[in-house]
C-alpha cells in the first residue's frame, strides 16, 4: 500500500516535471521573452541572474592570491593608463557621469569612480573583506562576464597588467579629474610601464 | 537558427567593446597620447598632500620628467639667449673696435 502511494507520488512528480520542462522549452521557442536591452528583466529574473553571477564569481575567485605591493605608485601609473584606454567608455572617469555605453548597456556597467556602495551594485567596496572585492575585480577583468558586455581581458593581457588595473581601481573613487589626468596620461615617451 | 540569432545578440555588445580596444599594446596608444597636465599640480592644495601616499608619489614620478624637460628647455632657451647676447656684445665690441681704430687713424 505504501509502495503504491510512493509510486503514485513519483508519477505525479515525473508528470509535473515533464509538463514544466515542455512549458519551459515551449517558452524558449515562442520568442515571447523580450531580449532588448532597453526592456529590463523582471525582478525575479534579475535576482536569479545576479545571484548566479555573484555566486559563480565568488567561487571561482576564491583561490586567487592578491599581490602584497598592490598599493605601489608604479602599479597605479601602469594601471591608470590602461584603465583610461580600455575601461572609461563603460566605467567612466572622474568628472564624467554617463556615456552611450552606460546609458545603453543592460545591466548598466558600474560607475567605478564611485565606491561600491554608491554605484548601486552589491559588491566591491561594500564588503567587509577587501580581499574578496579585490579578487573579484581581478577575476572579472581577466575572465569577463557572459552576456553583459564585459569582455575577458585575460587573452591579451598578462596577470601583472591586470593587477595593475586592479590597483588603480582601489584608488580611483578618491581621485579628482586633475589627479586622474596626470596619473593616466601616456606622455610622449611613456612606454606604458610594462 | 533562432539560437544562432540569440547568440548574435549576446555577442554583439562584447564584440563592439573588443573592437574598440583592439590596441592591447600600450605603444598603440602612443599616437593619441596626452601629456600629463602637471601645471594643475600647482593649483592643488599642498597642505593636504601626503608625500607618502602612492597617488602623490605616482603623480610626482609622472611629472618629474615633464618638469625636468621644461627646466632643460628653459635652460637651453636661456643659454641660447645668453649666447646670442654675448654674440651681440662681441659684434658691438667689434663694431666699436674699428671705430677706435678709425679714430686713431
Amino acid at each position: 500500500m505504501t509502495s503504491f502511494k510512493f509510486l503514485s507520488c513519483f508519477k505525479c512528480l515525473a508528470v509535473a516535471a515533464g509538463v514544466a520542462a515542455v512549458t519551459g522549452v515551449g517558452f524558449l521557442y515562442s520568442g515571447l521573452y523580450p531580449m532588448g536591452a532597453d526592456d529590463h528583466h523582471n525582478d525575479l529574473t534579475y535576482w536569479a541572474l545576479e545571484t548566479l553571477r555573484e555566486r559563480s564569481i565568488a567561487r571561482a575567485s576564491n583561490d586567487i592570491e592578491v599581490p602584497t605591493d598592490l598599493n605601489s605608485s608604479e602599479r597605479l601609473l601602469a594601471g591608470g593608463a590602461d584603465y583610461n584606454d580600455m575601461c572609461t567608455g563603460c566605467h567612466l572617469k572622474p568628472g564624467k557621469t554617463e556615456s552611450d555605453f552606460t546609458l545603453g548597456l543592460y545591466p548598466a556597467p558600474p560607475n567605478l569612480t564611485l565606491t561600491g556602495d554608491r554605484h548601486g551594485h552589491k559588491h566591491a567596496g561594500d564588503t567587509d573583506n577587501d580581499d574578496e572585492a579585490i579578487k573579484r575585480q581581478f577575476w572579472i577583468i581577466k575572465h569577463g562576464i557572459k552576456a553583459s558586455g564585459m569582455p575577458a581581458w585575460g587573452p591579451g593581457h598578462d596577470d601583472q597588467r591586470i593587477w595593475n588595473m586592479v590597483a588603480f581601481l582601489q584608488r580611483l573613487p578618491e581621485l579628482s579629474p586633475q589627479q586622474y589626468q596626470i596619473l593616466t596620461a601616456r606622455g610622449a615617451d611613456d612606454a606604458g610601464h610594462h | 537558427m533562432k539560437r544562432q540569432s540569440l547568440s548574435y545578440f549576446v555577442a554583439l555588445p562584447a564584440l563592439l567593446l573588443a573592437l574598440s580596444a583592439q590596441a592591447h599594446d600600450p605603444k598603440e596608444h602612443m599616437k593619441e597620447a596626452q601629456a600629463p597636465d602637471c601645471a594643475a599640480m600647482k593649483d592643488m592644495d599642498h597642505s593636504k598632500m601626503d608625500m607618502k601616499d602612492p597617488v602623490m608619489q605616482a603623480m610626482m614620478k609622472k611629472c618629474m620628467k615633464a618638469m625636468h624637460k621644461d627646466e632643460e628647455g628653459s635652460h637651453e632657451a636661456h643659454g641660447d639667449k645668453g649666447h646670442t647676447d654675448h654674440g651681440n656684445h662681441d659684434e658691438k665690441s667689434d663694431e666699436k673696435k674699428p671705430a677706435k681704430h678709425q679714430h686713431k687713424k
